[in-house]
């Protein structure tokens, strides 16, 4: 089913959880909601559920409106971060529970759940309560009742999020391996870049309320919009370089040093600029020529096949991926070079990409 | 070795037997004789013959616990069966009532949002100061509009709501995760369908007690139906018993045979429902 959203904003009181979001999310994908705690991820969610009323806006499944509609008569599977199982029931009971309101069949509606229950892997805990369960376990069952009445969207809180390391890694795949096999839209919240990136056909950056970017994953780190979607992808982050554009050359704040850089030439002389470097997008050249700039390597540190490198260019440090061969010690002069990718100019100000 | 271990083990015993310990078992073990030794000289004075209760020094164990002489007087001279019957018959409808009224009211003031929803609960607690023999006042003249003096459904009407059990109730509904009742409105259930197959069952243990305590205070009442019940069919045991002793003569037996009768069910009330409580307890499935 597709998702068009349009203006929606959610106020409660003073304060804007939501601010003006419009978007489109495409049938059969899986989509993930990114951003910082507080940037109103899952207010966004509890919205398209219908658990909070909407404060102005729309939302439309396919060509129905939803906005005003109440979340049991839209359609929705909802897996809570905390699963949110009932804790009297047994396993069965729990997938059955929805079907059991829509008054289906004794023996259909076990058919079902337990078909559902072997998607999930969770068919071998049939009888037993939530609370005899595992984290990982749990929250298969509550991806299986949200599942078992064929919801046209699946929203996923967090899902993630009260696992250890390493099942949810697992949990990861089974997630993607589920919505793949189902084909049912799925939004899911989260604040972890990486599993963002890893899963999802789309990401929505958000940032205090306020759509940053839609794009899908690589995209989204190729191509950032600005400086904050820059900055929360990648790891490690983003090198930042403040300086000021000066006759199309970037010079640093406090004039000590400067270099040519093309972008520099768009913005207003004197206007304040930030140069973003992804740490694999710098490297060493031959000479000085085909440098962007020529910097002093200030510490290394061994990683195998390379270094991890700090220059320093004027009083700012960098880091960048250096070859162990070439064999750079503290203190060497270094030629830097920039790769095509990777290398983006923001207005300081305003965190806008300079184009 | 072997005995090297068992001393050690002894020693341990020794060391962890501290006087306040001995103190503290020997004060549990007094305060639990003097709460139950009433009880005991009850029962077993109901088993008693006359001469057995007024002779001197006391027989703590009765002659024949099948001496059962005590019951049948009770019985002849008092329609105790008839007291028993009233008794059930306002328990069961007082506790149904209450139980139903104070799930509903529960559930609107812990889930549903109306306003002056916490005004009004908080009046509703100012009121459980009001000492009841002041509302029975009132509630005597309105019973008596209803022209439902001197009836069961006298003793039942005044009693089918209760705040006190439901600020009980309200506060375990208040604890019960807000996550898990979005999650049943998402699986398509009504606040009707939530209440009973979601609240209710999670909430047993809560509902126990309060079924419990209910039904100990229903069926202990004695000062409403002193002022309601003017017949003597329309007694329930309690005032049956104050009765039955002020009209009676003065052989304790008997007395003691009614008020085992009156005091019984509850302690078997008591033993049943304990299980549930205690088991009611387990909870789980959610996690954060």
């Amino acid at each position: 089913m597709k998702i068009k959203i349009e203006h929606l904003t959610k106020r409660f009181g003073n304060f804007t959880a939501v601010d003006d979001f419009s978007t489109t999310f495409e049938d059969g994908e899986l989509i993930a909601l990114l951003g910082p705690s507080g940037c109103g991820k899952s207010t966004m969610l509890n919205m398209l559920s219908g658990i909070l009323p909407v404060t102005e806006g729309k939302i439309y499944f396919d060509d129905d409106d939803v906005t005003d509609v109440s979340p049991d008569k839209r359609g929705v599977g909802l897996v809570f971060q905390n699963y949110a199982l009932y804790p009297h029931m047994t396993v069965l009971q729990n997938i059955c529970f929805p079907l059991e309101i829509q008054k289906m069949p004794k023996e259909e509606r076990i058919a079902k759940a337990k078909e559902m229950a072997k998607l999930v892997h969770v068919d071998e805990f049939l009888d037993r309560k939530p609370g005899q369960l595992s984290g990982g376990q749990q929250q298969r069952v509550a991806i299986a009742r949200a599942l078992v009445k064929k919801p046209r969207l699946l929203l996923l809180d967090e899902p993630l999020s009260n696992l250890d390391a390493r099942l949810r890694l697992e949990m990861r795949e089974e997630i993607r391996r589920i919505q793949q096999e189902t084909g049912i839209t799925t939004v899911f919240v989260t604040h972890d870049q990486e599993e963002a990136m890893s899963i999802s056909d789309h990401i929505v950056l958000m940032k205090l309320g306020v759509k940053q970017q839609y794009a899908e994953p690589q995209e989204l780190y190729n191509d950032p919009a600005n400086n904050f979607v820059a900055d929360f992808l990648g790891n490690p982050p983003i090198n930042k370089i403040f300086g000021v554009a000066k006759g199309g050359n970037f010079e640093l704040e406090d004039g000590s040093a400067s270099f040519p850089f093309e972008l520099c030439s768009k913005v207003a002389e004197g206007t304040k600029v930030t140069l973003g470097i992804r740490a694999e997008s710098a490297y060493p050249v031959a000479t000085a020529e085909e440098a962007a700039f020529v910097g002093e390597v200030s510490s290394t540190y061994a990683m195998g096949k390379e270094e991890l490198g700090y220059i320093k260019i004027g009083n700012q440090e960098f880091r960048a991926y250096i070859a162990s061969e070439l064999g750079y010690k503290k203190g060497d002069a270094i030629n830097v070079g920039f790769k095509d990718r990777g290398v983006f100019l923001f207005v300081t100000e305003t965190g806008e990409r300079v184009r | 070795m072997e005995t090297n271990e068992k001393v050690s083990l002894l020693t341990r015993i020794k060391r962890n037997v501290t006087l306040g310990k001995v103190l503290t078992y020997v004060f549990l073990a007094i305060g639990a004789l003097v709460m139950v030794w009433p009880f005991y000289w009850m029962i077993s004075s109901a088993f008693k013959t006359q001469l057995e209760i007024v002779s001197f020094p006391p027989a703590f164990v009765p002659n024949s616990w099948a001496y059962l002489e005590n019951f049948k007087i009770a019985f002849v001279k008092a329609p105790f069966a008839k007291y028993f019957f009233n008794s059930i018959v306002v328990t069961i409808a007082c506790v149904a009532c209450t139980t139903f009224t104070t799930i509903l009211a529960s559930f609107a003031f812990s889930r549903l949002n109306f306003k002056g929803r916490d005004l009004i609960f908080s009046l509703l607690l100012s009121f459980m100061m009001v000492p009841f023999e002041m509302v029975a006042m009132t509630n005597t003249t309105t019973i008596t509009q209803f022209g439902l003096n001197n009836s069961l459904l006298g003793l039942i009407v005044p009693f089918t709501t209760s705040i006190y059990y439901t600020f009980i109730l309200r506060n375990f509904f208040v604890s019960i995760p807000d996550s898990l009742y979005y999650s049943a409105r998402i699986d398509g259930a009504s606040n009707w369908q939530y209440l009973w197959k979601i609240m209710v069952p999670i909430a047993k243990p809560s509902l126990f007690t309060i079924i419990l305590l209910n039904a100990l205070t229903c069926w202990n009442s004695f000062f409403w139906p002193r002022i309601i019940i003017t017949s003597a069919e329309n007694r329930t045991l309690p005032f049956g018993l104050y009765a039955f002793m002020s009209e009676g003569g003065t052989e304790y037996g008997p007395y003691m045979a009614a008020a085992t009768i009156v005091v019984v069910p509850m302690i078997a009330l008591f033993l049943v429902a304990r299980k549930y409580i205690v088991n009611g307890v387990a909870r789980g499935g959610l996690k954060g």
